[in-house]
This record gives C-alpha cells, structure tokens and sequence, in this order.
C-alpha cells in the first residue's frame, strides 16, 4: 500500500532515519515534562488540601496555647497524635472580645494501642455537642441523634482501620468502654483519621489516669467572627487580651507548611529550569546537527520550489512530534509519579482529597506547552539558519 | 520578447581574500522552445551561470528577466514559485532525497505547490516509464544505481512540465544508449512542448544536437 505523501510524512521518516537520536531527544523532554508535572501535582495538592481544609474546619479563628500552633496544625492537616492543652476558664476571657459570634472547643486525647486503649495510635476528638459548629457538618444522614455517654462515631478513614461501618463495635478507649456508633463523612482533614466522643466521657477518662489531661482543660477554642468582623483584627485582639494562647485565622492554618513549600517550590523551579535548558540545550544541538547533516537535501528541496516556510514547516514538524511523544510520555510518567508518590510524602497521605481532574488537567496542559515549547526553542535557531541558505550554497555546504 | 533576458550577469565569489570572478558580464537572450548546449571546461562558471538562470544562486550584478519578470528583484517565495512552476532543473550530481522513495522524489516540487493534482502519482509513474525507470517506483535511491537514480531526477525535473529546463550534464552518468534515449526524449519535448532546454555537456557531439551552442571560458559566454 502506499503511503501519504504529506509533510508529517515527510517529518515522520525523517526522524526514523536516526532512531536513537530522536528517542534520546524524546526521553529528554519526557523527563522534563514528567519532573514539572510530578512538581506541580505535588504543590498544587498540598496547597489546595490545606485550603480546602481549612475552610472546611468551618472556624474563622482557632485559639490554641501559646507555642502550640504546629501542634494544632499537625493534628488538623495531618492527623499526627498529639495533645496539647489550656484553661477551659481562657474561653470566657476571649469571649468577652469584640467581634465572636460563636464559640465551640475541642479537647485532643492521643490514644496508644495496647497501654490505653484497643484502636491503633490516634487523636481522640472530644467535643461539645450544644456549641459545636465543626462536626455537626460531617454527621451522616444515618446518625441524626446526638451522642450519648460511652458512644464514639468514627472519622471516615478510621472506620476501615476499626472496623467499623454498619456493625456497631465495642472499643476500649482510656480504660472506658466506648460503642462505635456511626461514621462521619469525609471532611478532607486530618480529622478524618479520628475518634469522637462527647466530653461528658472527659470525667470517666481523666478518673481512670490513662492521659496527661487535667480536669477543665479543652485544646482548641473554634471561633465564628460577626458577619463584617476581620478574623485577623479578631485574632489579634484575642491574643492581646489573653496572653497565654496563640491564634490561627482561617486562612493563617497550614501556614508554617506552606512556607515549607515555597522552599521546595523553589527547588522545584530550579530544578526545571536545569532541566529545561539542558533539554532546549540538546534540541539545539541536534538539530544543528540536523540541519549540517540535510542542508545538501536543503539545499534541492528549495531548488526543486520549497519556501523557507515549507522547510520550517518540515523542521517545525519533527519537532512537535517528538515534543508531543515527549510531552504525553511525560504527562503520564509525572502522573503516575505523583499519585504513587503520595504514599511517601505524610503530608499528602493525611491530605486525603485527591487532585480534581479540572486541575490534572491544567498541568497536564502546561506540561504538553512547556514540552513542546522548550523543543521549539531550542530548534528555532538551526531551523532559522538552513531556511536562509542560499540553495546552491547548501547543495555545496557537503 | 525573448523568454530569457541575461544582461551583464556577473557573479564574483569571494575566497577569503582573493576574489574569483565566476561569470563575467554575460548577456544573452534565450527565445521560447531554444535547444541550447553550453562548453566549456571545468571551472569557466557555466554551472554558476545556469544556477543564476534557476533562481538558486544570485548574481553579483546583472539581472535575468524571465518573461518580462527580473527574477533578482523577486523575494524568496516568487522566487520558490518560479523555481517550483517556470524551471525544471537537473543538477550534476545525485539529488534523490535518501528517505523517499522514487516515486516521492518525482512528486517533490509538488509537495510545494498550492494546488496537488489528483493524477500526479499516475503521471509521475509514465515519466519514470519514460526514462525507462518504470519498475522501481517504490524504491529508495540508496537501492538504485548512479545512472538510475540520473534517469529519476529527469523524471523529477519533467513532472510538472516546466517552460525553462536547466541540465547540467544530464546525461553525465549514462550509457550511450539510455543517453541518446535521453537526449531523444529532450528533444521530442522541445519540438512538442515547445519546451526550453539549456544544457551544459562536455560532450562536443551532444552539444552539437543543440540548435545553439555556446561556450564559456572564464566566467565569458560566447558562441561556437
């Protein structure tokens, strides 16, 4: 059969002349593009989650001891089993600043597996029911009554950890038998991973010994502001009045995280800058060689009626298709890097809301933009230099 | 109007210091369906002086007027059109493209025009039939013989039947039979076609089929 004959064509059986070249060329772009995806998907996840779950924690402000504010961070973005604690009294001292709407406190219990308690290493939220405002969003349709004494719902990732789903499980949690009576829906935070308890159980727990928690100590205080209040002006109000907590607006949590991650955004951005000029470096450098190795076949295309624009249109042709192979290679591979690579990073890990399509989609086309433009750019300049030969002159160039 | 005005052409080269005059205020006139043969010994600048006339090199000074048209003042793509359209031209040495097959190599100054016919692949077959080629369409010049792969650039520089043919010794590598066949075919085209042949040869009597014959010694044109 025979085949097209067309400038793909043309370009195609061109690159197949020198089939290891063009592979070289494409593995490097492919690593190019598969480094700024896997980079990008990385960032972009972390940013997002730590957004998303802050706004889902549903608090404009979060009070929290002074000095505790990574601790409080790495329990709600992370899930990490920590407890820190302050003077439930603080409560009324901040209540009495302008601006707060609505009150709720937390109280965070760390349980340890086979000393205290039956369920492996987690944060045991308790909760007041009558002022909550964080979990009731969670609360299933199934489980529409309030919790009573001795009664646990469990966050959406713990469920599969224990068990526990439409059973109903007994568990011992700080000595005192708790019955697992439903499962919060996903909230995209740290808190996924948890336990909830009403805290009249804080009694019966502190009594038996099993925890470092004193009686009337809380963890966090969640705050609503006024409609119009500035969370910030708030917060800093609350902080000048009770000098013993720190506070965290909305928007501040995640906040000691991202700075990390601006850190290896940079490191990222450079890395893809190496990489992007090494690979435009050895675009140019093959096609140079390129366009030395065809300026004879140059030279009778454009004697037989070519254009410079018909000989850019070839050149520019073997170039995208080996940026286009490149860059889908790369797309995939930076992909699958990413999502595999979840799995080692804790903080993705406890970051439980997978990358929208919408934003996979995004990198994916910046990456396919920047694959094919780094391979443009490095062949611009051969590609510029055979198109303005003299026909002869390339014939002869041999 | 002759089809071809050549006035004062001139092309000086330029070796690093030393400068090689090439072809020296040549002036000629070519009429339409002219069968002209240029001598001359190596280096007197008749292939200079016939890839001026192409439109693949410039000259120094001097003009070409094709048809009325001066084809120095045409920018790059006139002068690709009137490359690809008006001149058919057959160089002295192999110019097959590697990675095309014979029958792509004769479709080639098609690829670069506006307008591709529907019989093109049926037309470049009965020219490769023509110059007795016919059989190896589908093969690569890497697979043909220097003379084959002669005989293909022909058929390439026929195809789309050109008002001006510019042969530099095009039947260099040939047989004498498949050269008197050649020759035969330029000059049935010539009185048929009324197409335009210049043809450089150091073959005295090859020159001498030509209805004019012209000699150029040192970069000077002048008749036999």
């Amino acid at each position: 059969m025979k085949k097209e004959f067309t400038f793909f064509a043309f370009a195609s059986r061109n690159l197949k002349r020198k089939p290891l070249r063009t592979l070289i060329l494409i593995i490097a772009i492919s690593l190019l593009v598969a480094a700024m995806v896997f980079s990008l998907s990385f960032v972009s996840r972390v940013t997002s989650g730590i957004k998303l779950a802050s706004e889902r924690l549903g608090a404009d402000i979060l009070v929290v001891p002074a000095g505790s504010r990574g601790a409080a961070e790495d329990v709600l973005l992370e899930n990490k089993a920590k407890s820190f604690y302050m003077n439930k009294d603080i409560m009324e001292r901040v209540r009495a600043v302008d601006g707060i709407d609505k009150m709720s406190y937390q109280t965070y219990l760390t349980t340890v597996q086979g000393k205290c308690c039956d369920v492996p290493e987690t944060v045991v939220v308790a909760f007041n029911q009558d002022t909550d405002f964080v979990i009731k969003p969670w609360l299933t349709e199934k489980f529409n009554r309030k919790l009573q004494k001795g009664e646990a719902l469990v966050g959406s990732e713990s469920a599969f950890n224990i068990r526990v789903g439409l059973v109903e499980v007994d568990s011992v949690l700080f000595g005192n038998v708790f019955k697992m009576v439903g499962v919060l829906d996903k909230t995209g935070t740290g808190l996924d991973n948890a336990l909830f308890i009403d805290d009249v159980n804080l009694e019966d727990i502190i009594r038996k010994g099993s925890t470092d928690l004193r009686p009337g100590q809380v963890s966090i205080i969640f705050i609503k502001v006024k409609k119009g209040m500035d969370p910030y002006k708030v917060a800093g109000e609350i902080e000048d009045a009770v000098v013993e907590v720190d506070t965290m607006a909305r928007k501040d949590i995640g906040k000691s995280i991202l700075a990390t991650l601006r850190d290896i955004n940079r490191i990222f951005i450079f890395m893809m800058a190496l990489i992007a000029l090494l690979s435009g470096f050895l675009t140019w450098a093959v096609f140079s060689a390129i366009a030395n190795e065809r300026a004879r076949e140059v030279g009778i295309m454009r004697a037989v009626g070519a254009k410079e624009s018909h000989i850019v249109t070839i050149f520019l042709t073997e170039v995208l298709i080996v940026g286009c192979i490149g860059s889908i290679i790369g797309i995939i591979g930076g992909t699958v890097l990413s999502l595999v690579l979840t799995k080692s990073f804790t903080i993705m890990k406890n970051l439980p809301l997978p990358l929208g399509i919408m934003p996979r989609v995004l990198i994916a086309a910046i990456g396919f933009l920047i694959g094919n433009g780094v391979c443009v750019a490095g062949a611009l300049a051969p590609i510029q230099k055979i198109k303005k030969m003299e026909p002869l002159m390339a014939i002869k160039s041999e | 109007m002759a089809q071809l005005e050549i006035a004062e052409l001139t092309k000086i080269y330029t070796v690093g210091n030393q400068s090689i005059t090439a072809v020296n205020s040549v002036s000629l006139n070519i009429e339409k369906g002219e069968f002209v043969s240029i001598v001359g010994h190596s280096g007197s600048g008749k292939t200079t002086l016939l890839s001026i006339i192409g439109g693949i090199m410039k000259p120094t000074s001097g003009r070409v007027v094709f048809k009325g048209q001066d084809i120095s003042a045409l920018n790059d793509d006139s002068l690709s059109e009137y490359r690809n359209e008006k001149i058919g031209f057959m160089f002295q040495f192999a110019s097959l493209l590697p990675m095309l097959t014979v029958r792509e190599n004769v479709l080639l100054p098609g690829l670069f025009r506006q307008k591709r016919s529907g019989g093109d692949e049926k037309k470049a077959e009965e020219f490769l039939n023509l110059v007795d080629i016919g059989e190896k369409v589908d093969a690569y010049p890497s697979q043909l013989s220097g003379g084959q792969q002669r005989r293909v650039a022909i058929a390439r520089a026929l195809m789309y039947g050109p008002q001006v043919i510019l042969a530099d010794e095009p039947t260099g590598d040939l047989d004498e039979e498949t050269e008197a066949d050649i020759m035969g075919l330029f000059r049935r085209l010539n009185r048929e076609e009324q197409m335009t042949f210049i043809f450089i040869t150091h073959n005295l009597d090859l020159a001498k089929m030509a209805q004019r014959q012209l000699r150029m010694t040192h970069g000077v044109l002048a008749g036999i």
